[in-house]
């Protein structure tokens, strides 16, 4: 297998992380070497040519091959079966729909979101639960890593550069979960959106802000939807002629609220349809606004987290839809 | 700025209207698409929103382009570098 990239040649991991870094060819962390039989590993195991075209954006001149994506995925730290994943996350992003330009250069610094669904989940140890959206967990921070990794190295989104963000944001540096499918009999994300139970897959999406939906007092489905509503409506979500219809927002439905749903019988498409009828209507001020989501599967639904705080975290979309991939098996 | 580069190749003469903190990066999108000295101009003054632009402003910001529009859309585009 041949590689593209032109190999450079270090001492020892010290002066490889300086030059790296000088480079910008970090997100400031250190970075695992990304040696010729580790990115070669990582393509055989998923079963990709380096040349393999896996997306570009074209208002950058930028191609994305398979090689790049593995450079990034070993120097996130990612255990070689990770790859297939990191593979369907940088599909997904650079999906037209995705909108890497303007999500990547935006000032409001947009956040990319990696929801994983199906086998892989456990067969990793992907967090679903406690802590799952912070520190503490491989596949969480290195999947979640590579993506940016990319986006920072291949897609040139380099603050000062062509990332334009403001603030930028924390979330940046990785933002992968994983859906507890287990917690309740709702049907998982990846089969809503017309996946078998038995794939695993990616789902990015591209964000503007997340709102918390923190309701501790409410104990019926209903008074928690309408918290949920009530949050959603707080913050609004603009109509956009190129996004049509399938713009999306994510509901991370915490263990606390999720509880009264199950106990309570709603199903995720209950929930959804509720939500969606609420946002809907006409907005009666300033801190009460219409959310234009085309249909209620435009909310996605996810149950995460961990016992305690009752919330529901609320990711507001940016200027792309939700794409959803296949993990391909990797090549054991 | 893109936008602007593609609509200068299919023959449309184009002047391009920048946010001053998305200057670098129209700068850069202009020299990947091999047009490192394409001229576009800086809106300047207000760096807020323009759904809270007032009608002064507006006003202002119309002035102050409008004349700077007319002259870029009167140039040709060079050939790439």
């Amino acid at each position: 297998m041949t590689l593209a990239a032109e190999p450079h040649t270090y001492a020892d991991y010290d002066e490889l992380l300086e030059d790296y870094y000088e480079r910008g060819w970090t997100d400031g962390l250190p970075v695992v070497p990304p040696t010729a039989e580790k990115v070669q590993r990582f393509l055989t195991l998923a079963g990709l040519e380096p040349d393999e075209i896996l997306g570009s954006v074209p208002t950058r001149a930028v191609v994305v091959t398979a090689e790049h994506a593995a450079i990034n995925a070993v120097m996130a730290g990612c255990r070689p079966e990770y790859f297939p994943a990191v593979v369907a996350a940088v599909r997904a992003h650079l999906d037209e729909m995705g909108n890497c330009h303007s999500t990547t250069g935006t000032l409001s610094g947009a956040v990319q979101t990696v929801i994983i669904n199906g086998p892989v989940r456990n067969e990793w140890g992907v967090a679903s639960g406690q802590g799952c959206l912070g520190p503490g967990f491989r596949p969480n921070a290195t999947i979640g890593r590579a993506l940016r990794l990319v986006i920072r190295n291949v897609c040139r989104a380099i603050p000062g550069f062509l990332d334009r963000a403001s603030f930028s944001s924390p979330m940046r540096y990785s933002f992968c979960f994983a859906e507890n499918e287990e917690a309740s009999d709702w049907v998982p994300l990846h089969v809503q959106r017309g996946f078998a139970a038995e794939q695993s897959t990616v789902t990015v999406a591209s964000f503007m802000n997340f709102v918390p939906a923190t309701d501790m007092t409410s104990r019926t489905c209903v008074d928690i939807a309408n918290s949920i509503v009530k949050t959603m409506r707080s913050k609004g979500i603009g109509g956009d002629k190129w996004l049509g219809q399938d713009h999306n927002v994510v509901a991370i439905v915490g263990k606390e609220h999720h509880r009264y749903f199950i106990e309570e019988g709603w199903s995720k498409a209950d929930l959804q349809h509720y939500l969606w009828e609420r946002i809907h209507e006409p907005t009666s001020g300033p801190d009460d606004r219409f959310c234009n989501i085309g249909y209620p599967e435009g909310i996605l639904v996810v149950a995460a987290g961990g016992a305690g705080m009752a919330e529901t975290w609320l990711l507001m979309p940016h200027l792309a839809h939700a794409i959803t991939r296949v993990i391909e098996p990797a090549q054991l | 700025m893109r936008d602007a580069v593609e609509l200068e190749w299919a023959g449309i003469p184009t002047a391009c209207v920048v946010h001053t903190e998305l200057i670098g990066s129209a700068r850069a999108i202009a020299r990947i698409s091999g047009h490192e000295t394409y001229e576009f101009l800086d809106v300047g003054y207000p760096h807020i929103p323009t759904a809270i632009w007032s009608p002064d402003e507006i006003q202002l910001i119309a002035d102050t382009l409008t004349p700077q529009i007319r002259e870029l859309l009167l140039k040709q585009l060079p050939p790439p570098e």
